[in-house]
């Protein structure tokens, strides 16, 4: 034991305590890595995890509940009350406010304050007050929203903006942590009419019996009250929206979450790379132990304490980082949430044992899985082995030509995994494909840097002299450490490549298709907040005003629905498919002309569905699709599948026409305005304005829809950036340390240099040019390896998760300005093992020897 | 009178000030079945009471009560079904009197798109599925369904009039103090046989038995000063019956304007005065609750000299107290009673329910505030 220790201590702690700086770097290199993972982890749940409201802490969970797309008639309500059951039916309203003019957006719900008594836990007020609940204009608000009784809040809903009262404030019972609650709940008449939802109610929530004399249970009560319903009018277990709304993001998820992983592979090429260079460095205190009778297991056991000690130490960094992190990441993915999926607010960031596990397994995970391979040579250093170096990296070169055909398997094996199909719509084989793609690369790239090297060094010795000379040969003389540096920091370019061009490729087919589908010249939409898959309406008076002014050709009157398709929350929308075939465009994926699929749309009960959708659900041209439509089950044939990037959900679009025959509601939600030719934009848009005038809506044009767009658009795929952006410095922090490592590692050789005459200047270049040819190797290899993962992301992992067609595009002027930032941070890295190398005292080091 | 549950006369003294648009009860007004038996908005207030007495087979014996109101409070309503022009509150009770327990619930409904409320058209009286549904309203002894379910219990039964509805009062109007209009329209079904089942913990009760109701409408009945009431009905077994009531005032003493109406075994009613009533609760026989510290005489000797009626009425279940939730209301005490006496000198039993107001606090507070 003690034994072991000494080993320990000699081997491992001394050298660790020699070098402090370095010691530090990996540790905060892993920290970061781990941060990331961490960071995401919280922020993901505690972002996507908080559909759950608060509310339902108000009035206790539903059972069941009861919902059709357009909104139940209230009659169903007194019906299903009068069953002879001793259950409850709670009528409900939901729909957003926008705070005014703060612009804050907040959910209200209509709830029946005088019988639900679902309500009673509600504290203060327990009751309401009859006469507020004869007003309209009297809200209760939860404590996060308003402070007082009597407080006036303006709030805009759908088109209209009005002053209310605040008639109480609400409070959770539940525990102090709970989040304040953060909505307006009014009495269902003044909901309905807020909304222009008269006669109808969004959903009536069911209450089981806690005790029942009959002991039915919860399947019994399904079947009992599904027969009291009539056709198209679905009942689902309550919360299975919310599980609907996880599972639909849970791809969102699950990418954002490998994303943060590639810091932590760049991580372990570092511990690879640091124990590697610890066992090169100490293989003469590695003979000396093994000589002094130590066995291979102990000194194998030694540097795999060492990668745990690293890893142990980052792990604890990282966890403490990642939970700083996860504040400012929390925000950025609700944003995310709420622009592509549902409203959301992000529940509280809750450190939770299994982050910890994770945080523990993949940060000590991989610091030990990547310290196996050094740690196990070390054993294999015989005892009679002492100062002699050089005898490694020869070893390494012959073992390239065996790795390269391990690269080659692996990239045969890559290609294979990408022609997969996903499990349980996750692209796993398609992460697998791209992490063998990446193992493939780094087994070449000793090979390649070799290569790399050979050529370059005609050139760089005609370029720079002597150091031109000296550099390639170094780095291709202790390749098997630098290649390690290549393969880290040329992984984290590759990453940051593809995710450039995929976003870039995403973006650009995006603003292709945005220029193709906004064809009209203004648009409107109700003022009040627009979370995805809301709809707000506006007055339908609004259009036929518009209609109707000269300088106007037509109007397209859009209305959209949220619905659930086979569990998944989608859109059904109505339009003029004549307006839109007249004057619209849109692209129909066998490329049909849009004019005569459109002019099928509105004759009989067709529809058209997006790409998303059709891949989600597996449909085609031809099939059906049944949608619950105003009480009854609606056939729908699939006449075409169109290119749309506006929800992943997905949506399916009927002809206004089919949509009144089913829904009465003629309030249109989104507006497309067409003017006639000739007409003046400045003069139409004040005309529009006119005839919009005391209701409160959005006018905008094309051009700032498509800004407003693309905003949402990189602000969706800012996290994605980040995540990059911190593997290429955790590539860049390992790289410093690295070169710090190699420059003592070689300091005969420098001091031999110095002794020849060179300059603390030269000295200097020597190790920047040699970081920069790190750099520069990294870019290159970092550059094809990362355009081939481009390939796997859009075409393997965007297609199985998300199912767009994205067109492949560079993003040149990124890519170019991403790589020399990079290649000047390679650079950068040089300076402190420079100034190292600057300080070796020559004579000192050379008598060493 | 039958008693209105407390709630409802204290929203009417919380409301005075904008009764004046409703109608009052006032003398002469012409009585009009099926019409009169459903809903009168012109009045501020409105009830439909069924309270029974019932028995298995075997000789279990329940009493239920199953209790409609009706209140406006917003005149002008609204153009939605939802806007608020009446409440509907209703109050469910069931005594297992043998069982010893005793199970009581209560719901608050608006009209809404039909979830309460009392109508000619359809000759039904509802919330939710609490219901009385006429089943041949033409007639003035049309059998009624009722059915009402909840968590504990549920009621299934037919009843049938033994006789046509009662008018209570003098000339249409039931006087409940000395000022106009602090009256009432009241109407009661005094003998209802009843058949039916009571389904408790898992078991079916057949039923039958005799059960009474009572509808009553007005606007701003009670006086100033009265602080609660006591009401019974007494189902005589030689088929007559008798209503009763005393109001309270807060000095203790009866108002003059309570009064009763004895019912003969034909159906003809006859007004009595408070002059000729005599409803004395027995010393000592008080029961308090636990859950409102109402101290409630559980003991009472009617007499009505006139009709050489003298019976000693009790209970064999002390907690029939309805114990109103939240703010909706105050407490009251309203149970199954047995009667056991003599009449012109032959013994005679009867049965009935016994109602008591005011007796936690006085009937002053709100629903809501």
């Amino acid at each position: 034991m003690t034994a072991a220790l000494t080993l320990f201590i000699r081997l491992i702690v001394r050298p660790l305590g020699r070098e402090p700086g370095r010691t530090a770097l990996t540790i905060f290199a892993i920290a970061l890595g781990v941060a990331v993972v961490v960071a995401i982890h919280l922020a993901g749940t505690a972002a996507t995890g908080s559909f759950q409201s608060s509310l339902e802490t108000l009035t206790g969970d539903a059972d069941l509940e009861i919902s059709t797309v357009g909104g139940l008639d209230d009659a169903l309500l007194a019906s299903l009350q009068a069953l002879p059951y001793p259950v409850r039916f709670s009528p409900r309203i939901e729909g957003f406010a926008m705070i005014e003019p703060q612009k804050v957006s907040i959910p209200v719900f209509g709830f029946d304050l005088i019988g639900d008594r679902s309500l009673e836990s509600m504290a203060p007020p327990k009751s309401f007050d009859l006469d507020s609940l004869t007003r309209h204009d009297i809200i209760w608000a939860g404590s996060g929203v308003a402070s007082e009784k009597g407080q006036q809040l303006r709030l805009t809903i759908n088109d209209q903006t009005a002053t209310y009262t605040v008639g109480g404030i609400l409070e959770t019972t539940s525990s102090q942590g709970a989040p304040r609650p953060n909505f307006i709940v009014m009495d269902i008449a003044a909901a309905q009419k807020a909304f222009s939802k008269q006669g109808r109610l969004d959903s009536i929530e069911v209450f089981l019996p806690e005790r029942d004399d009959r002991r039915r249970n919860d399947r019994d009560w399904e079947a009992l009250i599904s027969a009291a319903l009539p056709a198209g009018v679905t009942l689902k277990p309550k919360g299975s929206r919310t599980t609907e709304n996880r599972t639909m993001m849970s791809a969102f998820r699950w990418n954002i979450q490998v994303l943060s992983y590639i810091s932590l592979v760049v991580g372990a090429f570092l511990i690879y790379n640091t124990i590697a260079i610890s066992v090169v460095r100490r293989r003469g205190e590695i003979g000396v132990m093994r000589a002094l009778g130590a066995g291979r297991a102990a000194v194998t056991l030694a540097f795999l304490a060492e990668a745990a000690f690293l890893g142990a130490m980052g792990t604890a960094l990282g966890l403490l980082l990642g939970r700083i992190m996860a504040n400012g990441t929390v925000e950025m993915l609700a944003a995310t949430v709420r622009s592509l999926y549902v409203s959301s607010t992000p529940g509280e960031i809750l450190f939770t044992p299994d982050v910890v596990v994770v945080a523990v397994v993949s940060g000590m995970g991989v610091s030990l899985l990547a310290a196996l391979a050094p740690a196990s040579e070390a054993a294999r250093v015989p005892p009679s082995e002492a100062m002699a170096r050089g005898r490694h990296e020869t070893a390494a070169r012959l073992a390239t030509g065996r790795r390269l055909i391990y690269a080659g398997l692996l990239a045969v094996a890559s290609w294979g995994a990408a022609q997969l199909e996903p499990i349980g719509g996750m692209p796993l084989f398609g992460y697998l494909s791209a992490l063998l793609i990446i193992a493939a690369a780094a087994c070449a790239t000793p090979a390649i840097v070799d290569r790399l090297a050979q050529w370059l060094s005609p050139v760089l010795r005609a370029a720079f002299g002597a150091q031109g000379i000296l550099a390639p040969r170094s780095l291709s003389a202790s390749l098997a450490r630098t290649s390690v540096l290549v393969a880290a920091l040329s992984t984290a370019v590759a990453m940051l490549v593809s995710v450039a061009i995929m976003v870039g490729s995403y973006r650009d087919t995006v603003i292709v298709w945005l220029n193709e589908r906004l064809q009209a010249d203004f648009y409107i939409q109700a003022a009040g907040q627009r979370e995805a898959r809301q709809y707000p309406t506006i007055d339908p008076a609004i259009a036929d005003r518009i209609e109707a002014l000269p300088e106007v050709q037509a109007v397209d009157r859009f209305r959209g629905y949220p619905v659930y398709y086979n569990g998944r929350p989608s859109i059904l929308g109505a339009g003029q498919s004549e307006v839109l075939s007249r004057l619209g465009n849109l692209g129909f994926l066998d490329g049909s002309p849009p004019q005569q699929v459109l002019a099928k749309l509105g004759s009989s009960d067709h529809v058209i569905i997006t790409e998303t959708f059709a891949n989600h659900h597996r449909l085609n041209v031809g099939d059906t699709l049944q949608l619950p439509l105003g009480g009854q089950l609606v056939d729908l044939a699939i006449i075409g599948i169109y290119y749309d990037y506006s929800s992943e959900g997905g949506a399916a679009i009927v002809d206004r026409k089919t949509m009144l025959k089913y829904l009465s509601d003629p309030s249109p939600s989104n507006l497309a305005i067409y003017l006639a030719d000739g007409a003046n934009p400045e003069s139409a848009r004040a005309a529009i304005e006119n005839a919009t005038s005391g209701f409160s809506v959005t006018l905008a044009d094309h051009r700032t829809l498509r800004e407003r767009a693309l905003v949402v658009f990189d602000r969706t795929f800012t996290i994605t950036y980040a995540l990059e952006v911190i593997a290429i410095l955790v590539a860049i922090l390992g790289m410093a340390g690295a070169l710090v490592a190699l420059v003592i590692d070689r300091r005969r050789e420098l001091g031999v240099l110095r002794f020849l005459g060179a300059s603390a200047g030269q000295i200097r270049q020597l190790i920047l040019f040699e970081s920069g040819l790190i750099g520069l190797f990294s870019n290159t290899i970092g550059l094809a390896l990362g355009t081939v993962l481009s390939l796997i992301l859009i075409f393997v992992v965007n297609k199985q998760s998300f199912g767009w067609t994205i067109q492949f595009h560079w993003p040149i002027a990124l890519l170019l300005g991403a790589l020399t930032l990079i290649y000047v941070a390679a650079i950068l890295a040089g300076i402190y093992p420079a100034r190292v190398a600057v300080r070796l005292n020559p004579i000192e080091v050379v008598h060493e020897e | 009178m039958k008693s209105p549950s407390a709630i409802l006369a204290t929203v009417c003294l919380l409301l005075a000030a904008t009764a004046a648009a409703f109608d009052h009860a006032r003398p002469g007004y012409q009585y009009e079945f099926p019409r009169d038996h459903f809903s009168h908005s012109t009045f501020k207030t409105e009830w439909w009471y069924y309270t029974g007495n019932l028995q298995t087979a075997e000789g279990r014996r329940f009493g239920f009560e199953l209790t409609f109101f009706r209140y406006a409070i917003n005149e002008q309503g609204g153009d939605s079904a939802w806007d608020i022009r009446d409440i509907y509150p209703a109050h469910l009770t069931l005594s297992d009197i043998d069982g010893g327990k005793f199970f009581k619930t209560d719901r608050l409904n608006r009209q809404g798109p039909g979830l309460a409320g009392a109508d000619t058209e359809q000759a039904r009286i509802w919330n939710g599925n609490w219901e009385v549904q006429w089943l041949d309203p033409a007639s003035d002894k049309s059998p009624q369904r009722l059915k009402a379910y909840a968590d504990d219990f549920s009621l299934e039964f037919t009843l049938t009039p033994a006789k046509p509805p009662v008018i209570h009062g003098l000339n249409g109007v039931s006087q409940k103090a000395a000022g106009e209009g602090q009256a009432s329209h009241y109407i009661s079904f005094t003998r209802l046989e009843v058949t039916g089942s009571i389904a408790l913990n898992n078991q079916n009760f057949p039923v039958t038995g005799q059960a009474w109701m009572d509808h009553e409408f007005s606007t701003d009945s009670l006086g100033p000063n009265q602080t609660g009431w006591d009401w019974m009905s007494i189902q005589l077994d030689d088929q007559s019956e008798l209503m009763l009531y005393r109001m309270r005032r807060s000095d203790g003493s009866t108002d003059p304007y309570s009064s009763g109406t004895y019912i003969d075994p034909k159906g003809r009613a006859q007004h009595l005065d408070w002059a000729q009533i005599r409803m004395t609760p027995i010393e000592g026989s008080h029961w308090k609750s636990p859950a409102t510290g109402g101290l409630y005489p559980l003991k009472w000797q009617v007499e009505i000299p006139d009709l050489e009626i003298r019976l000693d009425c009790a209970t064999d279940l002390e907690d029939q107290e309805v114990v109103s939730r939240k703010q909706l209301g105050p407490s009251y005490w309203e149970g199954a009673m047995n009667f056991k006496g003599h009449r012109e000198g032959r013994p005679i039993s009867a049965t009935g329910y016994l109602e008591m107001t005011g007796y936690d606090k006085p009937l002053t507070i709100g629903p809501s505030k």
